[in-house]
């Protein structure tokens, strides 16, 4: 077991894993390790595109422990709860989706896990959950909608500390089904690049298809 | 305010605002879902009672090509004679055992499609006489909700349920598809140019779509007149 680039994620064979904050609860059915005194579990890096992007060799993710992150498309909890685990017990995840049918999930994992809150709201209008969240220094966005860029900078204005970091997975077929991907994807980083500092990028293939991963840091 | 505090402001939130957001497009679409996937397992059941039944009662078994008058005859006990017939023993309950099965999917099924038409009756009055239950489920169903059916546009409708043929047609210039989930209906079956007559009725869908939403007046039996003008197409 070794921690991949002090993202206090760890290896072992291939396979990544986070050091578990919860005591035998796996509720994705996800193999849990115990090392040293210590619960992993593993993440799937076919189904987060974080875990994705850090097999595909990501130099930075900015996410540290005690860490306020804002989480924009938290689906069923999959990827933000090992976010959670990744931040640990002094930080907190805010997770936020539109649909009620996955919160339903959600907020059961949310009441096991003590740093994760859900929120329902729509990510597209950032002024609407202005009360509920607390500065964030980290905003993970994977919302496959039209106006994915749009919406991550509207919310990297309005809820992230300066110098804190944004990653956005970039669906590109949901920006535009007749283009081709990599054109979205150049297009997005120069509109990333004219406000902030594009610290990597990643595309996800193949472990998901037509999605880029970007981390950007807040001047 | 502490985090230990928002969180559970937060937790009791979220929860109220889901226990709020149950409405009858939820309900309706998981009615379509069950009835769909009903259909399914009771063709393949009944498949199962056929080759247990044939068995027993291979002329009858033949005979009776409708699976729910199948389900019926198994369980009246057919007293016919067979001659290439097998006595089944033993297993004669376990026939019955697969036809009680079949006759309660049946029952269900019967259940959901009545409580389909009512439901919809209210909910949405106009697309339920100008589309029928099924079709208007299954619109609601794509299009996620009454209100984005309501707020789109009738191309749309015309669309919606053939999404894999659009891409298609978008991404490499294959024909585009005349029809989604609306081809179901009589109108488009019975007309030859199934390009026009799907046009024209999804355009009086969204006008329906239209009344139901906004709890505007029942007009459609207005609205079927006025596709029998235009199609020239008696119901």
């Amino acid at each position: 077991m070794e921690e991949v680039n002090k993202f206090r994620v760890y290896k072992q064979r291939g396979r990544l894993y986070t050091k578990s904050i919860t005591k035998n609860f796996s509720p994705f059915g996800e193999k849990v390790v115990r090392y040293k005194g210590n619960e992993y579990r593993e993440a799937n890096y076919e189904r987060s595109k974080l875990f994705a992007a850090i097999k595909k060799g990501l130099s930075q993710t900015g996410i540290k422990e005690g860490h306020k992150v804002l989480y924009l498309g938290s689906s069923h909890g999959y990827t933000p709860s090992f976010v959670s685990d990744i931040v640990g017990k002094g930080g907190v995840v805010f997770c936020l989706d539109f649909a009620p049918t996955v919160m339903r999930d959600l907020v059961i994992i949310c009441e096991k896990r003590e740093n994760m809150i859900p929120l329902l709201a729509d990510a597209t209008k950032p002024e609407t959950y202005k009360d509920k969240v607390l500065k964030s220094d980290i905003l993970y966005q994977d919302i496959a909608q039209r106006e994915q860029v749009e919406t991550f900078i509207k919310n990297m204005e309005m809820h992230l500390k300066p110098g804190g970091f944004g990653l956005l997975t970039l669906k590109a077929r949901s920006v535009d089904v007749t283009r081709k991907p990599k054109e979205i994807f150049n297009e997005t980083m120069s509109v990333l690049k004219e406000r902030y500092a594009v610290v990597d990028y990643r595309e996800l293939d193949p472990y998901e298809k037509d999605h880029a991963f970007f981390v950007v840091k807040k001047k | 305010m502490s985090i230990k505090k928002l969180r559970e402001m937060n937790l009791a939130e979220t929860k109220k605002a889901i226990k709020n957001s149950v409405n009858e497009d939820i309900i309706v679409i998981n009615i379509i879902n069950t009835l769909e996937e009903i259909e399914k397992q009771t063709n393949s059941l009944v498949m199962r009672l056929r080759d247990f039944y044939k068995l027993k009662h291979p002329e009858a078994e033949s005979r009776i090509s409708d699976n729910e008058g199948l389900v019926k005859n198994v369980l009246s006990g057919n007293k016919e004679k067979s001659v290439m017939g097998a006595n089944l023993g033993d297993d004669e309950e376990t026939l019955q055992k697969i036809a009680l099965m079949c006759k309660e999917l049946y029952d269900t099924k019967n259940f959901l499609t009545k409580r389909l038409e009512s439901l919809l009756q209210k909910y949405a009055p106009n697309m339920n006489y100008l589309a029928g239950a099924t079709i208007t489920a299954k619109l609601i169903r794509e299009a996620k909700s009454l209100r984005k059916l309501a707020t789109g546009k009738s191309s749309t409708i015309q669309m919606l349920g053939a999404e894999k043929a659009l891409f298609r047609h978008l991404k490499s210039g294959a024909n585009s598809p005349k029809h989604g989930v609306i081809v179901n209906h009589q109108i488009i079956q019975k007309n030859k140019d199934k390009g026009k007559a799907a046009r024209i009725l999804a355009d009086k869908i969204s006008i329906a779509a239209k009344l139901d939403f906004f709890k505007g007046e029942f007009k459609a039996p207005l609205l079927v007149k006025e596709i029998e003008d235009k199609l020239k197409w008696k119901k």
